[in-house]
C-alpha cells in the first residue's frame, strides 16, 4: 500500500436502500488481477442480505489487486478491490 | 475449449452466459421470446432470466400461471406458427404435469404432421441435486428426456458452453431441451464448483449439437460424464493424477444427438471406460454409452464401470444424498476398479 495516486478504488457505490444489513459477501469475480476493463463493467457480483448486486469498474483501466476474493465478507465502504486508471 | 480464438478479459458465470445468449437472440429476433414460473419479475429462481423483463418487458418475458401443461402447450402451438419460444420447467421435476404436451406434441408433431410443421422452441429446465431440496426437486432425469425421438437435448457444463450451446438452441429449427445444473449456475446461495465460471467471448458463437469436448487428456481410462459431473471428473482426474493414472475426461454437452465417435476414439485409445451420472442408475445415460461402445467397439473394451444414482428417490437428508449422488472418491473408486 504505497498510497500510489493513480490507485482508485472499487467499492460498491450504492448500498441497497432496503437492506438493514452492513455486511455483504463477495460472491463472483468476473475479472482477473491483470485484466483491462473499461468504466461501468461488471467486475464482481456481491450479496447483501439475500439481494445480488453488481460491482461496476469506476474507471477504464487494470484491476491491479483484489482485496476481497470469493466468498469474503465485507462492510459498506470497505475497499473491495484496486484499479488503476488508463 | 480450443474454438476460443480472441482474447477475453471477462469471465462470466453460467446464468450469465445463458441470459447473454437470450439476449443477444431476443435483440436480433422479435419472435423470441421467454416464459415461465417466475421468469419476469423475479429473474428465474435460478437466475437464468436475470436483467431480460427489464430489456424486453411483459410481452416478451412472460410470467405464466402455474400450470405447466398450459403455458408449455402454448410455446409448442406459438413455435409451431413461426415464433421461437422459450419455455421454462423450473425444475425438470416438474415435466410430469406436462408430459402429453412434452412427450407427444413437442416431440411429434413436425412427424405428425408429415414434415408441414415445425416446432423451433427450446425448453429450459432447471436440473440437479447436491443442496438437499428432497426427492422431487433435486432430479436430473436426462435419460427421461434424452429417450424420446424428437427432441434434441443439451446439458452445458460451464459458461462457455451455456453460451454457445443456447445460441445454438434457439436458432435450431427443433425442439431442444436445454437442461442446466443449478449447482453450476453460480448463485450465492448455491455456491458452484470452481470451473463453471470461464471466460466468455462478447460475441456470439455456436457449439453444435453432437459434440463432445474431451476437458482433459489421459491414457488409462475415459471418464464420459456431463454437467455438474464434469468438475467431479476433473477433480477426481487430477487425484488420480497423483497414484499414476492418467485419465481422459470427456463431456457430452448434448446427449441427444450423442457424439459417439468422441466416446469410441478415446475408448480404443484408454481401452477403459467410466460413466459417470447424476441421473438414476437403470435405463439411463450410464447404459446407453456403455451399449454405444460395445456396439461400435467392443473389442476396444476391457473393462467398464458405471457410477451413478442407485435406484432410489433422492434424499432430503444431507448425509443420505451425499452418499446417493455419485462424488469425486466414487468416481477415483470406479477409475481404480480398471485400473
Amino acid at each position: 500500500m504505497s498510497g500510489d495516486d493513480d490507485r482508485v478504488a472499487v467499492t460498491l457505490a450504492e448500498w441497497p436502500d432496503d437492506a438493514d444489513s452492513d455486511e455483504g459477501v463477495v460472491v463472483n469475480w468476473f475479472v482477473r488481477e491483470g485484466a483491462t476493463v473499461e468504466a461501468s463493467q461488471s467486475l464482481c457480483e456481491v450479496q447483501i442480505e439475500k439481494v445480488s448486486v453488481d460491482v461496476l469498474a469506476p474507471v477504464d483501466g487494470t484491476l491491479v489487486e483484489v482485496v476481497r476474493g470469493e466468498d469474503d465478507e465485507f462492510e459498506r465502504g470497505d475497499t473491495l478491490a484496486w484499479m488503476e486508471e488508463e | 475449449m480450443s474454438q476460443q480464438t480472441q482474447r477475453v478479459e471477462r469471465e462470466l458465470t453460467m446464468s450469465r452466459a445463458m441470459v447473454e445468449a437470450i439476449a443477444t437472440e431476443m435483440r436480433d429476433d422479435d419472435e423470441v421470446f421467454y416464459m415461465g414460473e417466475d421468469v419476469a419479475d423475479y429473474g428465474g429462481i435460478f437466475d437464468s432470466t436475470e436483467g431480460l423483463r427489464e430489456e424486453f418487458g411483459y410481452d416478451r418475458v412472460m410470467d405464466v400461471p402455474i400450470s405447466e401443461t398450459a403455458y408449455i402447450g402454448a410455446a409448442v402451438g406459438a413455435a409451431q406458427l413461426g415464433m421461437r419460444p422459450i419455455a421454462e420447467l423450473m425444475f425438470v421435476d416438474f415435466f410430469g404435469v406436462a408430459m402429453d404436451q412434452i412427450y407427444n406434441q413437442l416431440a411429434k408433431n413436425t412427424y405428425m404432421s408429415g414434415g408441414n410443421v415445425s416446432v423451433p422452441m427450446v425448453l429450459t429446465a432447471a436440473v440437479g441435486g447436491t443442496y438437499n431440496d428432497a426427492a422431487q426437486h433435486s432430479q436430473t432425469l436426462y435419460g427421461t428426456f434424452a429417450h424420446v425421438p424428437g427432441m434434441k437435448v443439451v446439458v452445458p457444463s460451464t459458461a462457455y458452453e451455456a453460451k454457445g450451446l443456447m445460441h445454438n438452441a434457439i436458432r435450431d429449427d427443433d425442439p431442444v431441451v436445454y437442461m442446466f445444473h443449478k449447482r453450476l449456475m453460480g448463485i450465492g446461495w448455491l455456491p458452484a464448483p470452481d470451473g463453471p465460471k470461464t471466460p466468455v467471448p462478447e460475441t456470439d458463437y455456436t457449439i453444435p449439437f453432437g459434440s463432445a469436448d474431451v476437458k482433459r487428456e489421459g491414457d488409462d481410462v475415459t471418464v464420459v460424464t456431463l454437467g455438474l459431473h464434469v468438475h467431479r471428473a476433473l477433480e477426481a482426474a487430477e487425484n488420480l493424477a497423483d497414484g499414476g493414472v492418467s485419465a481422459e475426461v470427456v463431456d457430452l454437452r448434448s446427449l441427444v444427438p450423442l457424439d459417439t465417435d468422441t466416446i469410441v476414439e478415446s475408448v480404443e485409445k484408454t481401452g477403459n471406460l467410466v460413466v459417470v451420472d447424476e441421473d438414476y442408475r437403470s435405463f439411463g445415460v450410464t447404459g446407453e454409452v456403455v451399449a454405444s461402445v460395445a456396439d461400435e467397439a467392443l473389442g476396444a473394451l476391457d473393462s467398464v464401470e458405471r457410477v451413478a444414482v442407485p435406484d432410489v428417490p433422492i434424499p432430503y437428508s444431507r448425509p443420505l444424498e451425499n452418499e446417493v449422488v455419485p462424488d469425486v472418491d466414487d468416481i477415483e473408486a470406479a477409475v481404480e476398479r480398471t485400473q
